[in-house]
């Protein structure tokens, strides 16, 4: 019999092999697929996000963490989707226009994923058109945008105003986030909230669909 | 007593007149000219007439040539991004090392070989012609772990050393070996001193930090210091977890980002390393108003004591207020050490 605290322990250590493994076995043994992410994975996700806050693990640590998250959620995801239960939310995540750093974007979208959001990640250098489409697309509850260099940062209000040109400002939360973006800059440009870090950012997005529901 | 007098007898311990003032200016550079950034990072023409143009306005102890991150990666045949009015960035779904067994195959670029490296050690060369007996002229070059990062992607690098441990050391072999070179040909084109930048190291933990990373910066700066040439150690980022490393690797000059407090750096260093910072370079430099800027100045200086370089925790934004640059400029102006 497959021991699931197994599971929640290879996702805290980023053992990919293992999650896989005692993933397998349990959908195998008929546990309920929802199950394995409420109950094992995202717990490990939340002391993955404790432990990168009080410096016990940093970024390689959360990359590792993630990816075996991923390599259990890549089995469990399709049984979801086929028997159609409700995710935390719905996050279109993505870098904008013009830069190509996502080191910080790539925590975010790992930690929302973890957290039991369905995440759509664009990339890096990410056209607002593209934003648009994938807020259709996935009728996407939130976007979250990430910015590392002050040159790009206009970029993020260019976005925000292209969702309102196309009429979508009022069916999405706005979230941004990156080293050089403040609060201040965030209050300017009609964002709805501003994550300082990773783990912030989450508790942001879990703050915004509860206060929409 | 010129700028470059006074960086140069400041760290060798000798009195100066004030204290130096060695901010980091990039794209702030190229506005003082008019310049699109992408001219002033690929023409060192571009690059000497924007540091000189800036370093005159506002008194600068020195001339620098870092532009971005991408110079020896291009060179080794990295896919780079260039944009006209921002730095140019390598495009990481195609790293040079997405494939692991590639580095066996990569050879060390010639510095002096026609390519982005060589355009830097021209910088240099015209910086020296022009200003070098009244600033002091900075090169620069990667660390290794950015060099790393830029070469092999920096989400994959931070997974390969769990996964790979043996990689990581060839590929920092790898660029210990090229940066030198590069160093050295900006050492005889007239570089003063070698600024290293070695942002992703402030991405990993004190374990990997100091198993893999510091090893190597630490042979990086004594290969520099070999040269006869000076270094300044500039991690982007929060480093309040590496700070004791940092502070052991013998670097003239340590930079520290406004995420690492100026008094964390002090009380875990020697109370004889330079430290360089920190000001927020958003909030405050930028953002601020010159009064808010001289008084976080002061306390920088406070906490660091004698041992101090004005400057802003990294790269000076381009839409930096003029006024609140001078404030920074009247500090140092106006201080001993």
């Amino acid at each position: 019999m497959e021991d699931l605290s197994q599971l929640q322990e290879a996702v805290i250590t980023g053992d990919a092999t293992v999650v896989r493994e005692v993933t397998e076995q349990a959908l195998a043994a008929g546990h309920e697929p929802l199950k394995l992410v409420n109950e094992y994975m995202t717990p490990a996700m939340d002391e993955v996000g404790r432990r990168f806050e009080t410096n016990e693990y940093f970024v390689p640590e959360l990359l590792l963490s993630a990816r075996a998250m991923k390599a259990g959620l890549e089995l469990i995801r399709p049984l979801l989707i086929a028997s159609e239960h409700p995710s935390a939310g719905r996050v279109v995540i993505g870098t904008v226009k013009g830069d190509l750093h996502d080191i910080g974007k790539n925590l975010v979208a790992a930690l929302l994923e973890g957290a039991g959001f369905e995440v759509v990640d664009l990339g890096v250098n990410v056209d607002p058109q593209a934003i648009i489409s994938a807020i259709r697309e996935n009728d996407a509850d939130i976007v979250a945008l990430s910015a590392l260099l002050t040159t790009t940062m206009p970029s993020m209000r260019l976005t925000i105003e292209a969702l309102q040109e196309a009429g979508l400002r009022d069916q999405v939360k706005v979230l941004v986030g990156g080293a050089p973006v403040t609060q201040k800059f965030a209050d300017e440009i009609g964002a709805d909230g501003y994550g300082s870090n990773a783990v912030a950012a989450v508790e942001l997005a879990k703050q915004t669909i509860a206060e929409g529901r | 007593m010129n700028g470059r007098q006074r960086v140069l007898d400041f760290l060798e311990g000798r009195a100066v007149d004030r204290i130096p003032f060695l901010p980091i200016t990039m794209m702030f550079a190229a506005a003082q000219t008019g310049a699109r950034y992408r001219d002033y990072a690929t023409d060192f023409r571009v690059l000497a007439e924007g540091q000189i143009r800036t370093a005159s306005k506002f008194d600068f102890d020195y001339v620098n040539t870092m532009s971005d991150p991408a110079r020896e990666a291009a060179d080794c045949g990295a896919i780079v991004q260039y944009f006209d009015d921002q730095p140019p960035a390598i495009v990481e779904d195609q790293a040079r090392l997405a494939d692991r067994t590639a580095l066996t195959g990569l050879k060390i670029p010639d510095p002096l070989g026609g390519g982005r490296m060589h355009n830097g050690v021209k910088a240099v060369a015209l910086l020296k012609e022009q200003v070098g007996s009244e600033k002091m002229v900075e090169g620069w070059i990667e660390g290794p772990c950015a060099e790393a990062a830029d070469l092999r992607g920096i989400n994959t690098l931070m997974l390969d050393f769990y996964d790979d441990p043996h990689f990581v050391r060839d590929l920092f072999d790898f660029v210990i070996e090229m940066e030198l070179r590069f160093a050295r040909a900006q050492v005889e084109a007239g570089a003063d001193s070698i600024g290293v930048g070695d942002a992703a190291a402030s991405l990993v933990g004190p374990a990997i930090y100091e198993e893999f990373i510091w090893p190597y910066e630490k042979k990086l700066i004594e290969g520099l210091h070999a040269m006869g040439t000076r270094v300044r150690l500039h991690i982007c980022g929060d480093t309040r977890h590496i700070l004791e490393g940092m502070g052991r690797l013998g670097c003239d000059i340590v930079d520290l980002d406004s995420l690492s407090p100026i008094s964390e750096g002090r009380n875990r260093m020697d109370p004889d390393q330079v430290l360089l910072g920190n000001i927020n370079p958003v909030s405050i430099l930028r953002d601020g108003d010159p009064e808010t800027v001289s008084r976080q100045v002061a306390l920088c200086h406070q906490e660091a004591g004698p041992r101090f370089i004005v400057g802003a925790g990294c790269e000076v934004p381009r839409d930096t207020p003029e006024d609140n640059l001078r404030a920074m400029r009247d500090y140092a102006c106006s201080h001993q050490p």
